[in-house]
């Protein structure tokens, strides 16, 4: 926990800042105390630990970074989601490890927030912000990945409470978590979208067993979740047991249009990363300098541009009181294609590094190369590519299906 | 901007489509008549010059709107020259808002000068000049960024035909030789780029309202056409190729729309008219794709809107100005420092 020394004691959550104050003041605070080896573009970068990055996260919560637009009541901010966007787009100027709770910050908290009752909000919703407890989300199973109606796992009516029994799978950071998000079916499999319900369970509750499932990245954060006829307490019930699926659509829409909404500007962070590694090296600082590179890039940096636009464009209608619906689905269908592209570049770059290599290009390629893996993973989840184009077809663009 | 006050730019998309339908069949001298008394000529330009004193953001539906309607008028560079000469030259900037006058720009090329006096001599070889034949004005680039406006019918001034796709507004190449012009008609440096950032929003908006007719277009065929028992949106790889260009579609507006907002400067401008050429050159070819056969012939209107954006892309240099944004945005970034970040 030593680096995490330096972080202020003093809470800045608590003033009156407006508009561009309240951006210079986030500002101030992160570049004051995001530890050196948090940051992946930094010579000094060192994988944070778990207690590391809970401390970290705890820490930006009383600064007043996140639960930003939560009632005050459930401790959250009180504030805007204009100025959630400013926030973020302070956190992702810098370059800082991801949220190791985001399910339970961005899906689980505006889920319980929207359909959870007054005792769940007060139980579940500041210990989330506090980090004393972290989500995952169990939505996916081995026979329902993206047609999240035709899943099996089954909550049955047990006295007073829930019996929960099935499978869930590729469900990120289950491991650390201590409570899941499961979306279980209470009536029979051909009722699809109907008789769904939703459950935090806990996950230290007896015939919970989680399995870790490594990645193409080396990593094995995303996990296999067993449930055994494990016992859920009503008081965990999120929502009545046929709002499940309405809670799920809810859950997907907000997850593709507004979670980890600092996207755009961390992918700049990268870009200029990217550029000055190349400008540190003889050979690379003469390719950048070239024609060819610089198209690429300058394409890379026009999509960056055309992202921050949909972002920007979802956060006004929003806070105009517009339901995002289906247009997440573009936001999600851009940034996850164009960071796949990005990430090809600059693994193309940096492989042609001057030898020796130099400082610069280890700490560059140690990070894109990770990006590169894992950005593969990003037209997967949130719902694929082909889910997310056969939603804008379908709900967007209402295409007729009709024979 | 009084005139700005409880107006929407987006009011501006009707009358512009009713005035765009009314020009069908006008030859180029009434349609500036009837533009201009829509108010659609001096939308930016100030109220002295009989404009309307309106933001930037109140010209993108107008051109939105011209172009989803096949305008066959250089509206785009009337609408700039109107403002652009509003100051220096106050009564040509009225009579081309007024529609009594009709200038020009020619995208390409610069002219090179020679003082002669109180005269400057302009030689040089100029092209992507729309409608420069029925122009009673060209506004040229001259080197160092300084712009000259030359009467079309001034001596030396030779206006050639010119190989181009775009058959709406068709272009026209032009020659300079030994051209006198009063120095009084030379536009300080930086007019250049003032002019440029400002048409490059209005080429993305040129280009939005292409791709939406092509879109819109394509979407009626896939919903009306039927093959192997089916509307060809009953299949998977129509439905997702549509979606993608209604992606793209919504990239170029998002992208317009912040180029206009308190974040918007010339990167985002350039952003704008980038992403639009590139997308706007996909929904238009995608939607000949889907149309088939039938998008290969010359009645269906999809092939105007490829020109169109094709040309739009080509005057604004998008493939120029790529590489220039990549490498201004190299050239801001500095190397990394061994010592960490």
């Amino acid at each position: 926990m030593s680096v995490l020394q330096a972080v202020s004691a003093q809470s800045i959550a608590g003033e009156n800042f407006v508009g561009e104050a309240y951006r210079d003041a986030m500002h101030r605070w992160l570049n004051a105390n995001l530890p050196g080896s948090f940051r992946s573009d930094s010579a000094a970068f060192a994988s944070p630990t778990l207690q590391q990055s809970v401390a970290w996260e705890a820490a930006m919560y009383r600064a007043g970074l996140t639960g930003i637009t939560w009632p005050q009541a459930y401790g959250g901010h009180g504030r805007s989601l204009r100025e959630h966007l400013i926030a973020n787009q302070e956190i992702g100027r810098l370059a800082m490890p991801e949220s190791v709770n985001s399910i339970g910050k961005e899906l689980a908290g505006p889920i319980i927030l929207a359909v959870g009752t007054e005792e769940q909000k007060r139980r579940f919703l500041p210990a989330i912000l506090e980090m004393r407890n972290i989500w995952c989300q169990g939505f996916s199973e081995p026979e329902a990945g993206s047609d999240l109606a035709g899943l099996r796992t089954r909550a049955t009516r047990d006295g007073d409470g829930w019996r929960i029994t099935g499978q869930k799978i590729w469900t990120s950071g289950a491991y650390r978590a201590h409570r899941c998000l499961v979306l279980a079916r209470t009536g029979a499999l051909e009722d699809r979208h109907r008789g769904l319900a939703m459950f935090a369970v806990p996950l230290d509750a007896k015939g919970v067993r989680v399995r870790t499932i490594k990645s193409i990245d080396g990593r094995e954060s995303f996990c296999e979740v067993f449930f055994d006829e494990v016992e859920v307490a009503q008081a965990d019930a999120i929502g009545a047991p046929d709002e499940g699926w309405a809670a799920a659509i809810r859950v997907l829409e907000i997850e593709r249009a507004t979670n980890r909404m600092y996207r755009a500007w961390r992918f700049e962070n990268e870009l200029r990363h990217l550029i000055s590694a190349c400008k540190a090296d003889a050979a690379l600082s003469a390719m950048v300098a070239d024609r060819h590179y610089a198209v690429r890039l300058g394409e890379v940096a026009v999509e960056i541009e055309v992202l921050k636009a949909h972002v920007e464009t979802a956060v006004e209608a929003l806070a105009r009181g517009d339901k995002i619906g289906a247009r997440g689905s573009l936001a999600k269908l851009y940034w996850s294609e164009s960071h796949q592209r990005f990430a090809a570049l600059a693994i193309e770059l940096l492989s042609q590094a001057s030898l020796p290599q130099i400082q610069a290009i280890k700490v560059a390629r140690q990070r894109f190369e990770a990006i590169y893996l894992q950005a593969r993973a990003e037209t997967i989840y949130a719902g694929t590519t082909e889910i997310q184009l056969g939603i804008i077809a379908d709900r967007i663009l209402q295409l007729s299906r009709g024979k | 901007m009084s005139m700005a006050e409880g107006l929407q730019p987006d009011e501006f998309a009707a009358t512009a489509a009713r005035a765009v339908t009314a020009c069908a069949g006008l030859g180029i001298r009434e349609q500036a008549k009837n533009l201009a008394g829509d108010g659609l000529l001096g939308v930016i330009a100030d109220e002295d010059v009989g404009g309307l004193a309106l933001p930037l953001g109140f010209a993108v539906p107008v051109i939105a709107a011209a172009h989803s309607g096949l305008l066959g008028f250089p509206l785009l560079e009337t609408i700039l020259i109107g403002r652009l000469l509003q100051s220096s030259l106050t009564r040509l900037a009225a009579a081309i808002v007024s529609g009594e006058k009709l200038a020009t720009i020619a995208w390409q090329g610069e002219a090179a000068a020679e003082r002669d006096g109180g005269l400057l001599v302009l030689n040089g070889a100029l092209a992507r000049v729309p409608c420069a034949a029925s122009a009673d004005h060209l506004l040229v680039r001259m080197s160092g960024g300084a712009a000259a406006l030359i009467p079309a019918n001034a001596k030396g001034v030779v206006i050639e035909d010119a190989a181009g796709l775009d058959l709406t507004v068709p272009e026209h190449a032009v020659r300079l030789e030994a051209v006198e012009v009063p120095i009084g008609s030379i536009l300080p440096p930086g007019t250049w780029d003032l002019l440029t950032s400002d048409a490059n929003v209005l080429r993305a908006a040129a280009i939005l309202g292409s791709a939406e007719a092509c879109l819109a277009l394509a979407q009626e065929h896939a919903s009306t056409r039927r093959q192997f028992g089916h509307a060809l949106s009953y299949n998977q790889a129509i439905r997702h190729a549509l979606a993608r260009q209604k992606l793209g579609l919504e990239s170029i507006r998002h992208a317009i729309t912040r180029s206009l907002s308190g974040d918007g400067g010339p990167v985002q401008r350039d952003a704008a008219f980038l992403a639009a050429a590139t997308y706007g050159s996909s929904i238009s070819e995608g939607a000949l794709q889907i149309h088939g056969g039938m998008g290969f012939t010359w009645d269906v209107p999809v092939h105007r809107h490829l020109r169109r954006i094709r040309t739009l892309q080509a005057q604004g240099d998008a493939s120029g100005l790529i590489g220039r944004f990549g490498r201004r945005y190299v050239s801001e970034v500095a190397p990394f420092a061994e010592a960490g970040a």
